[in-house]
């Protein structure tokens, strides 16, 4: 399987990657735009009207009806971290003509009506609909004060808000309640055309063929934009290491506590230049087979859980752990004791193995499923190469341990967050 | 080995074959794909707390079954885990109301991980120290879910639905039931539901249907077929309580608004996509209720709906986030007053049926999903083409019959509630 990138203008690529085993094909449209305090929560909210109505569907029920027609497409919309950009995300799957009832060509309607979504909204006088804005404000605000159900969710943005602080990673990807309530129609069309004007864009086209017209439409849309100033993807600033060790925490009413442990790694970057992070965070904290687990969870009955992910991009690491109280401090010890285990390479061959394993097995998994080939390409946006998995699968066989005992060296406890339960002791 | 090839109109066929032990097997084949997915399951659930096997009758602690489920990981050779560390396959296991399944996931030494996964299954090992050892691990995850507002909000709903069928009780059980496993019951309960003939094994992927018989064949041990009576109380039609709500660290109120159901025999294939069918044109994205809400601001993307059944119990569930559940409750009341008054809409039932039909294709592209749908077809008897096949014949007709199920005066409204708010 080759992908090729086409240009469609000025800082827009098409890339259709062909995958002949899927009933459905998908089409992504991703906008890459630099995090600013300033412009995050629009940015967010954009992908979310935008597929919510239009101009020829200027009700969401009749877009709703109109997916149901189309043999239940389905249109996803998202807005992610990347490094220190947003990655905000429109994508239309729907089922390949030849399962249709009536043989509508239903590949390209789909696509057609994601491309009118996203250029032929529904605005008036240099404003987004006024009861659109405010639905989607109003959803926006409950899913980030609804955040503080899902505690591990929770727990993991807390730490990331405090060790990034006053640094465009530190910005909740979707801004506070306040950058929310702050959205006027009329900003959210500056943002939009700002998106349009700015943003890096990459279209992907997951399935059998592309839609029939769809690059070369696309190519003329941006053609009538004035495209300048395009976001560089590469603006990401590696994590700076802690001259302190910063712990905070937070009581509130649970049973079972929560500490997140972010870590500092010197070894960052692209796929280039930081596989050996992969590994040494999946043997440290990654499979079952890993120190964290067996070790804090399985051994000790220390947490729940307990694992470790790395963000390579942004060369940093998170622990993060349910804990009882009584336990925090052992636990906290114990997960430093096994980073100083990966540091002098005192992990096992049998572990490392089994990593290399796990990884490999996993990567190869891509391919059968349409969205994590579509999530793959989009996060690979600045590699210097198009790795696909398998290239990766090759690069990961190469690693050694030493390699992995290398990224350990440079990493370092830069920030903890406890969530503890109120009637309980603070350790 | 009995075995049959099942093809559907959708360009793929299946085997489903029947070992000597009363094993069912379900292979789907997909050459094309890289990655495989099986499941090694038992008809075993929190809700087998009672059962006679021979006449004579067992009652257990609640919670057993997914106790047995964290233990069954261990054997006398090692753990499970360690086994799969050595291939590199994605292993995990969950226990439900009424299954308990074994699962990996993988894209290599496909082979290799089945011989693993029905190796360690049918190795049960308990003793003292490690039954006392998971009861501290147990008893954390159990913690972990009394902090969990989604999974609160479901377990009290259905406590307040049912007065004595054991869908009401957690399925990890509590921490004091727990406390009364010990290795003997584990085993009892391991010899009656971990019997073959009470078991399925599911597998889709790149895989080779000869090989995993052949396997099979000589990897399960064969046990004599055992008859398990579920004992299950009787269960009232009405619901005992129809409002519950607790407080709990949320930001604005979680809810679930359920319907109970007749459960005097399992729904069939097409009762379940009629019902499908019922609810998107209840409460679909495309219905009028859901714009209703929608722009009431009484309901986000959260809010979703489910047919929850199984042995003796069957309802449908609304749920989703609302700074006013009592008039989500009321509102779907009202829309499902009004469809038993007015009828069922034709051109929203037409596109209900596309958009349904389209998942239940879409579904196929995922070795996961077909390994799941085994595992109901292998629990009820289905075929996996049913869906699919009524789907294309059903009709508003069929869809209507069922709303006379939907009964206002059998609901539950379970809430959770900011703290401080009561």
């Amino acid at each position: 399987m080759s992908n090729k990138i086409i240009s469609l203008g000025n800082g827009v690529e098409g890339l259709f990657i062909q995958n002949h085993r899927f009933n459905t094909t998908s089409v992504s449209f991703n906008f890459y735009l630099p995090m600013h305090k300033a412009t995050v929560a629009d940015n967010a909210l954009l992908p979310f009207v935008l597929t919510s109505c239009s101009k020829d569907y200027p009700d969401f029920t009749a877009l709703n009806l109109k997916l149901n027609k189309l043999y239940g497409a389905r249109l996803d919309a998202s807005c992610e971290k990347f490094g220190d950009c947003q990655l905000l995300c429109m994508r239309i799957s729907v089922i390949d003509d030849k399962f249709s009832f009536d043989s509508d060509s239903l590949v390209k309607q789909a696509s057609e009506l994601l491309m009118n979504l996203i250029f032929n909204p529904n605005t008036q006088d240099g404003a987004f609909c006024d009861s659109d804005v405010n639905r989607e404000k109003r959803k926006a605000i409950e899913h980030i004060k609804g955040e503080i159900a899902e505690k591990r969710v929770y727990a993991k943005n807390q730490l990331i808000s405090e060790m990034f602080k006053e640094t465009p990673y530190g910005i909740p990807k979707c801004g506070t309640v306040e950058d929310v309530e702050a959205i006027t129609p009329k900003s959210l069309y500056t943002a939009w055309l700002n998106m349009l004007k700015t943003a890096f864009v990459r279209v992907h086209v997951v399935g059998n063929a592309v839609p029939t017209g769809l690059f070369e439409g696309i190519k003329e849309k941006f053609q009538q934009i004035e495209r300048q100033n395009i976001t560089d993807c590469k603006i990401c600033k590696a994590t700076v290491p802690a001259k302190k060790v910063n712990t905070v925490f937070e009581k509130m009413d649970v049973k079972q506590g929560k500490i997140v442990m972010g870590f500092s790694s010197e070894m960052y970057g692209d796929d280039d230049l930081s596989l050996p992070l992969m590994v040494m965070c999946d043997i440290f904290g990654g499979g079952p087979y890993s120190r964290l687990f067996s070790n804090v969870r399985e051994k000790m009955s220390l947490c729940y859980y307990c694992a470790a992910s790395s963000v390579r991009y942004k060369g940093f690491l998170t622990v993060d752990s349910g804990v009882e109280t009584e336990n925090a401090q052992k636990a906290i010890d114990e997960i430093l004791n096994q980073l100083e285990i990966m540091k002098k390479g005192e992990f096992s061959q049998n572990e490392f193995d089994s990593s290399i394993k796990s990884i490999c097995d996993s990567l190869n998994t891509y391919y059968d499923s349409q969205n994590s080939l579509d999530l793959w390409y989009a996060l690979k946006i600045n590699n210097q190469n198009l790795y696909s998995p398998e290239d990766i699968i090759e690069k990961i066989k190469q690693i050694t341990k030493e390699d992995v005992v290398y990224a350990a060296k440079g990493v370092n406890l830069h920030t903890i967050y406890k969530l503890l339960p109120k009637e309980g002791v603070i350790c | 080995m009995l075995r049959e090839t099942i093809h559907g109109d959708i360009g793929e066929s299946y085997v489903k074959a029947v070992h000597s032990s009363g094993l069912k097997i379900y292979i789907l084949e997909k050459p094309q794909y890289n990655s495989c997915y099986a499941i090694f399951g038992t008809k075993y659930g929190s809700i087998d707390t009672c059962f006679s096997v021979d006449g004579e009758k067992t009652q257990v602690p609640e919670g057993i079954a997914h106790f047995l489920e964290h233990k069954l990981f261990e054997s006398e050779d090692g753990d499970a885990f360690s086994k799969y560390a050595k291939t590199g396959a994605y292993a995990n296991a969950f226990t439900s109301f009424d299954k308990t399944c074994y699962l990996f996931s993988c894209s290599n030494m496909f082979y290799e991980n089945l011989e693993i996964l029905l190796d360690f299954v049918q190795s049960p090992y308990f003793t003292k120290a490690t039954v006392e050892k998971e009861q501290g691990i147990i008893g954390q995850e159990i913690r972990m879910y009394d902090d969990s507002p989604a999974w609160r909000v479901m377990f009290n709903m259905l406590l307040a639905m049912y007065q004595n069928h054991p869908v009401r009780i957690d399925i990890a059980g509590t921490t004091e039931s727990i406390a009364q496993i010990d290795a003997e019951l584990l085993y009892k309960c391991y010899n009656t539901f971990y019997n073959p003939s009470n078991m399925f094994l599911c597998i889709a992927g790149n895989v080779e249907t000869e090989k995993i018989l052949k396997m099979v064949e000589s990897a399960i041990k064969v046990d004599n077929p055992i008859e398990i009576v579920r004992e299950k109380p009787q269960e009232p039609q009405e619901v005992p309580k129809s409002e519950v709500s607790q407080s709990l660290a949320v930001a604005q109120p979680m809810f679930c608004y359920g319907y109970k159901l007749d459960a005097q025999k399992m729904p069939s294939v097409k009762d379940r996509v009629c019902i499908e069918i019922l609810l998107e044109i209840i409460a679909g994205d495309c219905s009028p209720l859901y714009k209703k809400l929608m722009n009431e601001g009484l309901i986000n993307d959260d809010f979703s709906f489910e047919h929850f059944c199984g042995e003796g119990y069957n309802a449908v569930i609304f749920e989703g986030d609302s700074f006013d559940p009592k008039a989500v409750a009321e509102g779907i009341s009202a829309e499902v007053e009004r469809i038993k008054q007015d009828g069922i809409n034709k051109k929203l039932f037409s596109a209900v049926r596309s958009g349904l039909y389209g998942n239940a294709i879409r579904s196929f592209n995922s070795v996961e999903s077909i390994a799941m749908q085994f595992v109901d077809c292998a629990m009820n008897d289905y075929s996996l083409f049913d869906e699919i096949k009524y789907l294309k014949s059903v009709t508003a007709e069929d869809v209507m019959k069922r709303i006379a199920a939907f009964d206002n005066s059998k609901t539950v409204l379970s809430v959770i509630n900011p703290l401080g708010d009561e």
